[in-house]
């Protein structure tokens, strides 16, 4: 930490922060320089699928809590905001709180409690079930949640929330959301699943305990999820258990599968570019599906590691030919 | 009290149809510790196989069922030697075969609403006419499910403790590196057992087919439904699924009667979370994994 600011300011103006950063300021930016309507909504819709697919990715691809219920998780948060805003007549701005404690507190009790002692598919299978149950029980508590037809008329974050405001509101949702998910990444927590991961019977000796930092994480990642669904539903206004549907599953796993699993960019690009093509690829109707079940095999089968795979590959070889032409003019 | 032994015998028949569906599954998990997400897709293959060649190709119901469970033999072996095989050396082999069989059963979905459309389907009943019973009739063809269930089971069984491939089979499911010692083809037992698994499957998904119906989408049921039964039972356990799908089976046409069928789905879920919340290693379940 001594390195003197030199070194400080080279540690911040790594490629990939640099990186990071034009993108930051591309996005706040967008809005300026002619972004459609469309084009905004998709995108906010993208920034929050971003953050459910990252801290899907947290689960997953970081922890190995092979989770399949986040959507689960991101439904209950919406649900519970909507039902007290619409009902009691509360802010949303208060809501979103209560709904991703309520994500938190149900899906750890019930679902992390019992499955955390154990490992691998359990806890996939678990949260599956409670995602398929959750439209059940979203009907059976039609008097609140408008069973199958859904909620019309979520009171938003705004009234007579524009475009450009839910975008600008969602993008910094995102950003905080993501630069506390770095933050636990690169931190105590973090480390402790490297230690767990790659030297298991160390990690035991030096005090790591994996029952109680797996729910450690899932508490995490539940409460941010279930905020996001809270964010999902007061800016669109309306949400119905169709949220839960396969595709909408399938399509958050390709997220961060395309990206990269086990990366911090990864899910971030692969939000953006699920989203964005999905969006565009309406016309295509139910061949989307084929092709997202033919892109999740594709991807597992010859490239696991995704976009961020195929970035870091462009890297080396760059490097490798820079370092190349860097020997040959020496020699010169 | 009528309606109740009604129940219970729908109960013990559906209980036979979801047992072999989780025969299937737990076969591959418990020789290969491979879970496959695809498995009510499999399923759903075969039955739509069978209506396909039985009703739209004119053939009759025997050479339809015949047909399609003879494609599952070599689409359980390809299943594994393209897709799991090489995803079983990675590190993270658990998450990868994950994605892959939950990718396989997306595009399987894809393919039978594209063919078959997303209207529900049902294979006819094999027998018609019913015998009563001091509670009510019971249909010949209820009748004939359970028959066929127990004599598939019995079969399974049999196959499992007195073939030289069975028995291989389980050595493997045993200890991979003792079964490699004493010289089996692991590979082969591997892709054989999924080639077993997907017939096995596929039959649970004629009989399943004629039981209820069909849409492109319900294999996710079945999956579950399979897997919970397979869990309650203790992963691996043949015997332990067979005694969990009937306690499941009734279990769900009871609440189906006294509460109503949307509470299926979380009944489901809370005898799961009791299940590994109490006794996770599952009822005849040695241990966990």
């Amino acid at each position: 930490m001594n390195g003197g600011f030199v070194m400080r300011l080279r540690n911040l103006t790594t490629p990939g922060r640099l990186l990071g950063l034009a993108l930051l300021i591309f996005l706040a930016a967008w809005p300026f320089l002619g972004a459609t309507r469309f084009t905004l909504h998709v995108a906010s819709l993208a920034f929050i699928w971003a953050v459910v697919a990252s801290y899907w990715n947290l689960l997953s691809g970081y922890s190995g809590i092979l989770s399949l219920g986040n959507l689960g998780f991101f439904a209950v948060g919406a649900y519970v905001s909507s039902v007290l805003a619409v009902e009691l007549g509360i802010s949303p701005w208060i809501t979103i709180w209560i709904g991703a404690t309520a994500a938190m507190l149900i899906v750890t009790t019930v679902l992390g409690l019992p499955a955390l002692r154990l490992r691998g598919i359990y806890i996939s299978l678990l949260t599956l079930a409670f995602e398929l149950a959750l439209p059940s029980i979203i009907t059976l508590l039609g008097d609140w949640t408008g069973g199958g037809i859904g909620l019309l008329g979520i009171p938003t974050f705004l009234d007579d929330i524009q475009r450009w405001q839910a975008y600008y509101l969602t993008f910094a949702f995102a950003v905080v959301a993501l630069f506390v998910l770095y933050r636990i990444i690169n931190g105590r927590t973090g480390m402790a699943f490297v230690a767990l991961r790659d030297a298991e019977d160390f990690a035991g000796a030096i005090g790591v305990d994996r029952y109680r930092e797996g729910i450690k994480v899932f508490a995490i990642s539940s409460f941010v999820t279930g905020m996001a669904g809270g964010f999902f539903a007061h800016t669109l206004g309306s949400i119905s258990p169709g949220m839960l549907s396969i595709d909408q599953f399938l399509m958050v796993i390709a997220m961060y599968m395309l990206g990269g699993v086990g990366t911090f960019f990864g899910p971030i690009i692969g939000a953006l570019v699920i989203t964005f093509g999905n969006e565009y690829l309406r016309v295509a109707g139910s061949l989307r599906l084929g092709l997202i079940g033919v892109l999740i095999v594709l991807t597992v089968m010859a490239f696991p590691g995704g976009i961020m795979q195929l970035i870091e590959r462009v890297r080396d070889l760059v490097r490798v030919r820079f370092k190349q032409l860097k020997g040959a003019s020496d020699v010169a | 009290m009528n309606e109740f032994f009604a129940a219970l015998w729908s109960g013990l028949m559906i209980g036979s149809l979801y047992a072999i569906m989780a025969i299937g599954l737990t076969v591959i998990y418990g020789v290969s510790r491979v879970f496959n997400f695809a498995h009510g897709h499999v399923a759903l293959i075969a039955g739509y196989l069978a209506w396909l060649v039985a009703f739209e190709l004119g053939a009759s119901y025997i050479p339809g069922i015949l047909v399609a469970l003879a494609v599952m033999v070599p689409l359980g072996w390809a299943t594994y030697q393209w897709g799991v095989r090489p995803l079983m050396r990675r590190k993270e082999a658990d998450f990868a075969t994950l994605l892959l069989t939950l990718g396989l059963a997306i595009i399987v979905q894809f393919a039978l609403l594209e063919i078959f459309g997303p209207r529900v389907k049902a294979l006819p009943e094999f027998f018609s006419g019913s015998v009563n019973l001091w509670f009510g009739p019971i249909s010949y063809h209820e009748l004939s499910l359970v028959v066929i269930s127990v004599a598939i089971m019995a079969g399974i069984w049999a196959f499992m403790t007195r073939t030289s491939l069975g028995r291989a089979m389980r050595g493997v499911a045993s200890s991979v590196h003792g079964a490699r010692i004493v010289g089996i083809d692991t590979n082969r037992v591997y892709g054989l057992t999924f080639a077993l698994a997907f017939v096995l499957t596929g039959v649970s998904g004629v009989l399943l087919g004629t039981h209820s119906y069909m849409t492109p989408a319900i294999g996710w049921d079945w999956m579950i439904k399979g897997f919970i039964i397979v869990v309650f039972g203790g992963l691996g356990s043949i015997p332990g699924a067979i005694l969990a799908a009937f306690t499941l089976g009734v279990i769900e046409t009871m609440v189906t009667l006294y509460a109503g069928s949307l509470w299926i789905w979380p009944a489901w879920l809370a005898v799961f979370v009791l299940v590994l919340t109490l006794r996770p290693q599952g009822i005849l379940g040695g241990r966990t994994a």
